[in-house]
Parts: structure tokens; C-alpha cells; sequence
């Protein structure tokens, strides 16, 4: 009703070679919303994911057709990929801090976009960091090397350095896979607490994980999406029976 | 494979991608991306440069009036610029002789030492080896010219026949003191990269250690020491400062023993590099693409090698 | 009997391997061993700090007495310094503080400071041979006001090597290290498989097989007659530089290839340009590989012989210009081969030898020590 669509795709194709990755997508994401991407391994969530923000144009061989909008303009037609990237960020699987500091690290996106000035970037550092809920345990260590603190700590770093880009969406690849269950946890409540500014797309194997942020559930199967709908409906009353069986455990 | 009416999209690279909005930012970019690729091309044109150049000259002598026999340069048994005679088929002869007998003795010698770093040696002996091995490769050759003429020589002069120790055998020994380094390293690294599973089968099925190393382990990095043996043939044959002090530089007749003085070729050219001037210099130039051809050869076949070690990589 | 003839093969080849590790490890022994031995005799104070040639200069003294010393035998009020008979030369032994010969200027009035164990060959019309140095004294003494000396400064030392060996390394890592750079960053980051790459490999590795002789023989043609650069820094430089963009841009490569691609990711993820992307993230964490690179360059700049003598000419002087007469100069390597092979001084070349081993030794202990710290930051994650 209220729902307004960010991401419109449509009919689109991904091969890596000869390898067809996925089989003709159609799916629209909404506004303010966290959608939640599953399946089991090389179902292609991964690889959709990157088709969002144009990630997979730095991979040999790619070759995508179909359509991608945001907010209703094609994302591979009239759109070039560095202005997609900074409305839409990403958050990747690994923890990947660049070997600087905390402070460097954040304020890497807004510096490349050519912001200069000393108390504009610490106020984008400490907003960003206030936002990644990371703020409390790093403030006296910004100076710090980002890769001397730990993973889950990392992981919100690597958030904040997003947030820090003002994007208007944030794509999440298995954000925890690499974290302890506690770690987990802050980021799930994290996640929560952002839908309410941007609009949040995440990719997991946890499907307790998918249930219990997401709003809406896509899942996904070679590379095909078999059934897409509000989180609830997907996890209580499926109406595919692959779905069911893949929620239930039965396999993968 | 797409259907009709559907947008192919082929997105080979972000960089072009970017290009056709155009703003600046993809300006600076393309900017960057040409000058990387033409520094990059820069080598292509070296290697031009270099062949062109010194064919050029080399090959003058024997072309239009007054042309210099190649024949007789080729087979020539003589070099005496000063009654214009210039024969270069004694230093070829010195030149392999010498290259042959330095791999003969460098590389079992070199590869018995990196199975003793990489298989027998414990890590502390290591710690202390492979730097006095990289000591070994960084000396500049002028001082092996230096230990040979004042080491080497000397005792070969008290053995010697001829009462002379600047020979053959004194340019094999310095060759392959100087080929040693790289012989060790490049196989030390290919016996380290034969994977554990080799060593555990060998061994499972009764093996001791060393029929493990000699059977197993050697057989499985057999290319990288090949493409070790042949970049140690391309050192020797190109070594020059180290083999003009010892080597006797005689003026014509092709080696009848290792106590014979010998000219490769790269000593022809070094010898008289500084006083030469026209067909004389010419002349050089010429030895000089005749060891050319000779390395040009020689890295073709480590390409060779190396590209196929490359593939069977990929493939495990 | 079986096994015990396992035993007797394992031995040999384990004895083998014994061996030729001696053997190896014996020679660098050897090697080292013959270079301290006969070269370390050579190398002290003078040898480090003095020119090579010997220097003769006229010099005019405002003589001023200066009493410094006047207890010390020989004392030359006139001048506050003490002179020496030193086989059969009139040197000068000890300067006073504040003397006039501080302030001596040559003929062109320029100054040039007289130091200790310059050698007094003439003052005003009187030469110094066949005299003690009581009478020098007296000579030196003689009158007020200014006094003409013809001065020789003794050489024998390897300071114009010094200078033009780092000259050259700078010359050439200024001309090499940005272009090898910039190729390995293309090569790394944009190239992609095809037909230019494959050149550009192929070009590559003939560049690193070419021996420098061959690259010696080029810079002549070219750089040396061609361009008229005559024997020059520049002309060796750019010889160099050639020579060393395969070495420079494959361990270049190596490093790029080992900064993880969650960096690159991480950084086009925020929307940054690949340009953006290698200039913030992708240089900086490659830049203890490429310093490496670069230690070994210069490694095999402070060795080079065969492609240098025949580019940079082999006169010891510090060279003024780039090119042309004046830029000439020979590194301490080439100087090396020409105290061998042209004036058979075997004694001055291993000193030289000395230095140059304490070089290599230096430069590798200096590579390792980058390394390490640099492995164990990337261990460290």
C-alpha cells in the first residue's frame, strides 16, 4: 500500500562464460524496508546482489541482460557505476578494513568524494560511527589501526565507513558469517535500527537470521528466484514446496 | 542466447562503462589507464630498440661494397682486427664449452644444496643458508673476476702444463661459482612447491627420506629446475667481466683442453669495446648478435618451460 | 640385504647433499676470505675520504701570526700550522684554530681550504724539494702579508666513485622506478588477457634475459654516439634503466598481486574509481614490496659493470652535468674493472671490493628487515 519501490528489475540474465548464473529475475525491493536473500550455496544471492550495484562489472567475462532501475532509472543504461556505488553501499562477507585507521577508514568514501575539511570529516566520522553503534568502543582509539580490533568490531566499522557515503541503500553479503554469535547479534540489531533511514538488502545462510530482520524474503534456487514475499508468509505458509522443504531443512 | 527486444548488456570493464557518461572523474581515470599502458609498452619498444640497433650495426660488415664474408666470420678460427681478420667460430666454441662445463658442475651441485635447504636443512641452518646464498648472488661479477684472478688462477697456474692459469678451466670454475645462486633458489622453490602429499604417499608406501627426496620430490619440480638449468646457461653464456679477467683471451684456435686459454664472445666484445672504431666496432656489434641469437634461443625455451609450468599450476 | 644396500645409496647421495652445501657455503667463505684479506689493508681513513687522483692548486695566504702551537716542533707562526718532512714532502701536520690558511683562495679567488696532509710542493719562488723542515719553516716564515703556495692534495681515495655510484642510482630509479611502476600497476590492475598483454610478457621476460653486455653495446650506440651524450651519467642512467624495468615491474607485480581483493572491493564499493582506488588503497599497501624492488635495483646498480663502462666512462671525478665531458664518471664497480684489467692493481681493486661487499651486505639486510616487518604486519590480521 505504503510500499514504494526502490529497485525494479526485470527479466534479467547473468552469464559467467557460457554459465548461466541467473535465470530471468524479476523483483521489485521497497523503500525502507530489509530484504532478506536465501538459498543454499551458488543459488545465485550472491551474484544478484552484486548485479544491484554494478560489482560484477569488475569480474572477466560477465555478460547481463534485462533491466535494473533505481528509483526508476536503468542502472546499467543511464547510470555510471561509480555514482551507483555511492547510493548504494555495500557491506561485504570478510570484514574488510583497510589497513589504516578507524578514522581513515571512515572517512575514506567522503574524502574520494572530495570532502576536505577537518570538522566536516569529523563530524562525518562520529555521525557514521554513532550510526554503526560502534561509537562507545572505539571513540579513544579512532587513530588506531582498524585491523588491530576485533572481527565483529571490524564488520561495523566497515557499516559506519558505508553509512559515511550517505548512501540511500545498503547491501549486506552474509554480513556474520564470518562473526561469533554475539557479534551477530549487534549487527542484526543494527540492521534493524537503520531501516528506518535507508533501505537494506542482505544476503544470508542464517535463515533464523532472515526471519528474524527481514521484512521481506526472496529464495533463491539455481539461480532462479522460486518464491518472493513478505517474511512471515515465506517462513509460515509457503506456497512452493521447494521452499518449504529448503525452510524445514529438508535440504540444503 | 538473449531473446528479442531484450537489452544486451555486455559490461567488459567499469572503466569503459564509466567513459560514455564522461565526467571527470572518468576523464582522469582514461588519463591514468593510457599513461600505465604506455609505460608498460615502454619495454615492447626496449626490446625493439635493442634488436634493431644492434643488428643494424652488427650486420653492416657484411653487406654492400667491401663486404665482410659471413661465412668467414662465422667459421673463422682467427681475430686479428689489425690485419682485418675476423673469425669468431673459436669463441663459440669457448663460449658453449664453457657454459656446458659450468651447468655440468653447477647444477648438481646446486640442486644437492637446495634439497639440503628445502628437505634436510633445519630451520635455524636455513636461517643462516639462504642469506649467505642471496650474499652469493648479490656480489657484482667484477669481484668473482677479482677471486678468479687471484685465487683461481693462481692455483691452476701451479698444476697447469702450460705453466698458464687464465684457461678454460678457470672460466668453468667462476661460471659456476656464478650460476650457483640461481640454480639453488629457482629449485629451491620447486622442490618447496611439490605438494605434502607426495612426501606422505612416498613415505606410506616404505620409502626413506632420501629415496622420498630423489624419487618423489625431485621428479615432481623437474621443470622448475630445468627452467633453473637454462636461465643458469643463459647467465654463463652472457657473463662477461668476471670471464674476460681469467679467460686468457687468446687471439685465434679453438680449445684442445681445459688448461687452453679460451675468448668467449662476450670477452671479444669487452676487450676491445673502449679502442674500436668502424668495421673493427662493426665487428663487435656482429659478435654481439651472435650472442644475441644465442640468448634469444635460450629465453625462448625458458618461456617455453616456465608457460608450461604455468599451465600445470592452473590446473591442480 | 636388501635394506642394507638402501642403506649404502641413502648414505652416498646424503653425503652428496653434504657436500655440495660445503662446497657452496666454503666458497662465499673463500670468496669474502680473499676480498678482507687482501683488500681490508687498503681501506682506511684516506682511502674513504679522498679523491682519487691527487690535486695540485695555487692558493694565496693572507699570513697572520697565529700562536697558537708555538711549542710544537716546526710551527709556522706566520700561517698556525705545523708541517712535517714525510718522504721527502713538506706536508702540513696540524692546522691551529683560526689560521689564515682557513681562508686561502685559489687563483680564480676562490676559496679552498687548506687541510692536513696537504702536501707543500712551492711557496712564492721557492721550491720544497730536498729540504728539511726546519728550513720550510724559515721559508714559510719569511716576510709579512700574503705568501703563494702551490699546493698538492694527495688522492688514492674513492670519494668521486662514491659520488657518481649514488649519482647513478638516482639518475637511474628516477627514470626506472615510476615507469616500472606505472607498467606493473597496468599490468596488475587493467590489463586484461589478449594479445597486447602477451606482448608485453613476451617483451618483458627477453628484456630480463638480455645480458648486460648486450645492453652496454646498445647505450653506446644510442645513447652514448647517437644522442652525443658522450660517456655521461645520463647515458648510463638511461642504459640502466633499461635494464632494470623487468626486475622493477615483476616484483612490483608480485606485490600488487598480494594486496587482498577485499581492498579493491571494499574501496569500489564506495564508489571510488579505480584510479582513486590504486593511488589510496592498492600503492600504499604495496609500498614496503616496491621498496624492496627497489633495494634490489640498486643492488644491481652498485654491481653493474659491463652495461656502465662502455656508457659512463670509467674517469674518477665527480661529475658536474648530465651530459657531455663533464658527466663522465666511473662507479666504484667500474673503477674496480679498470684497476684490474688496465693497470693490473689488484691490491687498490679488492679495497674497493671491501666497500663494495659491505654494500651488498648492507642493502640485503636491508631488504630482509623490510620484509619481515612487512610479513608480519600481514600475519598480524
Amino acid at each position: 500500500m505504503n510500499d514504494i519501490t526502490k529497485f525494479s528489475v526485470s527479466d534479467l540474465n547473468l552469464f559467467y562464460g557460457s554459465f548461466q548464473a541467473l535465470k530471468n529475475i524479476n523483483m521489485d525491493i521497497y523503500k525502507g524496508k530489509i530484504t532478506a536473500f536465501i538459498g543454499p550455496s551458488g543459488c545465485g544471492k550472491s551474484t544478484f546482489l552484486k548485479t544491484i550495484n554494478r560489482m560484477n562489472d569488475l569480474i572477466e567475462g560477465v555478460t547481463i541482460n534485462g533491466t535494473v532501475t533505481l528509483d526508476g532509472v536503468d542502472i546499467y543504461k543511464e547510470m555510471d557505476a561509480i555514482s551507483l556505488r555511492t547510493r548504494v553501499g555495500m557491506v561485504f562477507q570478510q570484514p574488510n578494513p583497510f589497513p589504516m585507521s578507524i578514522y581513515d577508514n571512515v572517512a575514506y568514501g567522503p574524502r574520494i568524494h572530495g570532502i576536505r575539511k577537518k570538522s566536516t570529516l569529523d563530524e562525518i566520522v562520529e555521525k557514521s560511527l554513532r550510526q554503526a553503534a560502534i561509537w562507545d568502543e572505539v571513540k579513544d582509539k579512532l587513530k588506531k589501526s582498524a585491523q588491530a580490533i576485533s572481527g565483529g568490531q571490524q564488520q561495523r566499522i566497515c557499516i559506519a565507513r558505508t553509512l559515511a557515503i550517505e548512501p540511500e541503500v545498503i547491501l549486506m553479503d552474509e554480513p556474520t558469517s564470518a562473526l561469533d554469535p554475539i557479534s551477530t547479534l549487534k549487527i542484526e540489531d543494527l540492521a534493524s535500527e537503520l531501516k528506518k533511514d535507508y533501505t537494506i538488502i542482505i544476503v544470508t545462510h542464517n535463515m533464523q537470521q532472515a526471519g528474524r530482520i527481514s521484512d521481506k524474503t526472496a529464495f533463491f534456487l539455481t539461480g532462479e528466484v522460486i518464491e518472493y514475499g513478505d517474511t512471515e508468509q515465506i517462513f509460515n505458509k509457503p506456497s512452493n514446496k521447494k521452499t518449504e522443504d529448503y525452510i524445514t531443512g529438508r535440504f540444503g | 542466447m538473449n531473446n528479442a527486444g531484450k537489452e544486451k548488456m555486455v559490461t567488459e570493464n567499469a572503466a569503459i562503462g564509466n567513459q560514455a557518461v564522461g565526467n571527470q572523474k572518468d576523464y582522469k581515470d582514461l588519463v591514468f589507464r593510457t599513461i600505465f599502458l604506455l609505460c608498460a609498452l615502454l619495454s615492447v619498444l626496449s626490446v625493439i630498440a635493442i634488436i634493431t640497433f644492434v643488428f643494424t650495426k652488427g650486420l653492416k660488415p657484411f653487406f654492400g661494397e667491401n663486404a665482410y664474408s659471413f661465412s668467414d666470420f662465422i667459421t673463422g678460427l682467427k681475430w686479428d682486427p689489425g690485419k682485418e681478420v675476423y673469425g669468431i667460430f673459436y669463441m663459440i666454441v669457448g663460449s658453449i664449452i664453457a657454459t656446458l662445463g659450468a651447468i655440468m658442475l653447477g647444477v648438481p651441485i646446486g640442486l644437492m644444496t637446495a634439497v639440503f635447504i628445502a628437505e634436510i636443512a633445519p630451520k635455524k641452518m636455513v636461517a643462516i643458508i639462504r642469506p649467505a646464498i642471496e650474499l652469493l648472488a648479490g656480489i657484482p661479477s667484477v669481484i668473482y673476476g677479482a677471486f678468479g684472478l687471484g685465487v683461481i688462477v693462481q692455483l691452476i697456474k701451479k698444476v697447469s702444463p702450460t705453466g698458464q692459469g687464465e684457461s678454460l678451466l678457470a672460466v668453468i670454475c667462476v661460471l659456476t661459482i656464478m650460476i650457483l645462486p640461481t640454480i639453488i633458489t629457482l629449485s629451491e622453490s620447486s622442490l618447496r612447491a611439490v605438494p605434502k602429499s607426495y612426501r606422505e604417499a612416498s613415505y606410506g608406501l616404505g620409502a626413506s627420506k632420501i629415496q622420498t627426496i630423489f624419487k618423489s620430490v625431485v621428479p615432481a619440480a623437474r621443470s622448475g629446475i630445468l627452467s633453473a638449468t637454462v636461465l643458469g646457461i643463459g647467465r654463463a653464456l652472457g657473463e662477461t667481466m668476471a670471464v674476460m679477467m681469467i679467460a686468457g683471451n687468446n687471439i685465434g684456435g679453438l680449445p684442445g683442453s681445459l688448461w687452453d686459454k679460451i675468448r668467449p664472445l662476450t670477452s671479444n666484445i669487452s676487450m676491445e669495446m673502449s679502442y674500436a672504431s668502424g668495421r673493427h666496432q662493426d665487428m663487435l656489434f656482429a659478435t654481439g648478435v651472435v650472442l644475441f641469437l644465442f640468448i634469444l634461443v635460450i629465453n625462448l625455451l625458458l618461456i617455453k618451460i616456465t608457460s608450461k609450468v604455468g599451465a600445470q599450476g592452473t590446473k591442480n | 640385504m636388501k635394506n642394507n644396500q638402501r642403506k649404502f645409496k641413502d648414505g652416498i647421495l646424503q653425503g652428496l647433499i653434504y657436500a655440495s652445501t660445503s662446497v657452496t657455503i666454503g666458497i662465499l667463505i673463500i670468496i669474502i676470505g680473499f676480498v678482507l684479506y687482501k683488500g681490508l689493508p687498503g681501506v682506511n681513513y684516506n682511502f674513504l675520504t679522498r679523491m682519487w687522483d691527487s690535486q695540485t692548486t695555487i692558493v694565496d695566504i693572507d699570513r697572520n701570526s697565529v700562536t697558537g702551537g708555538s711549542a710544537e716542533e716546526n710551527y709556522v707562526e706566520s700561517l698556525g700550522i705545523t708541517i712535517a718532512l714525510d718522504d721527502g714532502y713538506i706536508i702540513i701536520k696540524d692546522i691551529k684554530k683560526d689560521s689564515p690558511v682557513e681562508n686561502a683562495l685559489n687563483i680564480k679567488k676562490v676559496p679552498y681550504e687548506l687541510k692536513e696532509k696537504d702536501v707543500i710542493a712551492k711557496a712564492d719562488s721557492t721550491t720544497f724539494r730536498d729540504i728539511t723542515a726546519e728550513e720550510a719553516v724559515e721559508v714559510l716564515n719569511e716576510g709579512t702579508g700574503a705568501i703563494r703556495l702551490k699546493v698538492t692534495r694527495p688522492g688514492g681515495g674513492i670519494v668521486p666513485m662514491v659520488i657518481s655510484t649514488v649519482y647513478i642510482i638516482l639518475l637511474t630509479l628516477m627514470i626506472a622506478a615510476p615507469i616500472g611502476i606505472c607498467a606493473a600497476i597496468y599490468l596488475n590492475e587493467y590489463a586484461k588477457p589478449g594479445k597486447v598483454l602477451n606482448v608485453i610478457r613476451f617483451a618483458i621476460q627477453n628484456l630480463a634475459g638480455i645480458p648486460s653486455i648486450i645492453y652496454g653495446l646498445f647505450g653506446m650506440l644510442v645513447f652514448v654516439q647517437n644522442f652525443k651524450m658522450q660517456y655521461s651519467i645520463l647515458a648510463g642512467g638511461l642504459t640502466l634503466s633499461i635494464m632494470l624495468l623487468p626486475t622493477i615491474i615483476s616484483t612490483t607485480e608480485e606485490t600488487l598481486k598480494e594486496v587482498p581483493n577485499v581492498y579493491r572491493q571494499g574501496s569500489m564499493g564506495l564508489g571510488a574509481t579505480k584510479l582513486q582506488t590504486i593511488s589510496k588503497i592498492i600503492l600504499p599497501s604495496a609500498l614496503p614490496g616496491i621498496l624492496v624492488a627497489i633495494i634490489l635495483s640498486i643492488g644491481r646498480i652498485v654491481g653493474e659493470s659491463a652495461a656502465l663502462i662502455w656508457t659512463a666512462g670509467t674517469v674518477a671525478q665527480i661529475p658536474t652535468a648530465l651530459v657531455g665531458s663533464e658527466a663522465g664518471a666511473a662507479t666504484l664497480t667500474t673503477k674496480m674493472y679498470w684497476l684490474i684489467k688496465e693497470s693490473a692493481d689488484l691490491e687498490s681493486a679488492t679495497s674497493i671490493a671491501v666497500v663494495l661487499l659491505a654494500l651488498v651486505i648492507l642493502l640485503n639486510l636491508l631488504s630482509k628487515i623490510i620484509t619481515k616487518r612487512f610479513l608480519r604486519n600481514r600475519t598480524g590480521n
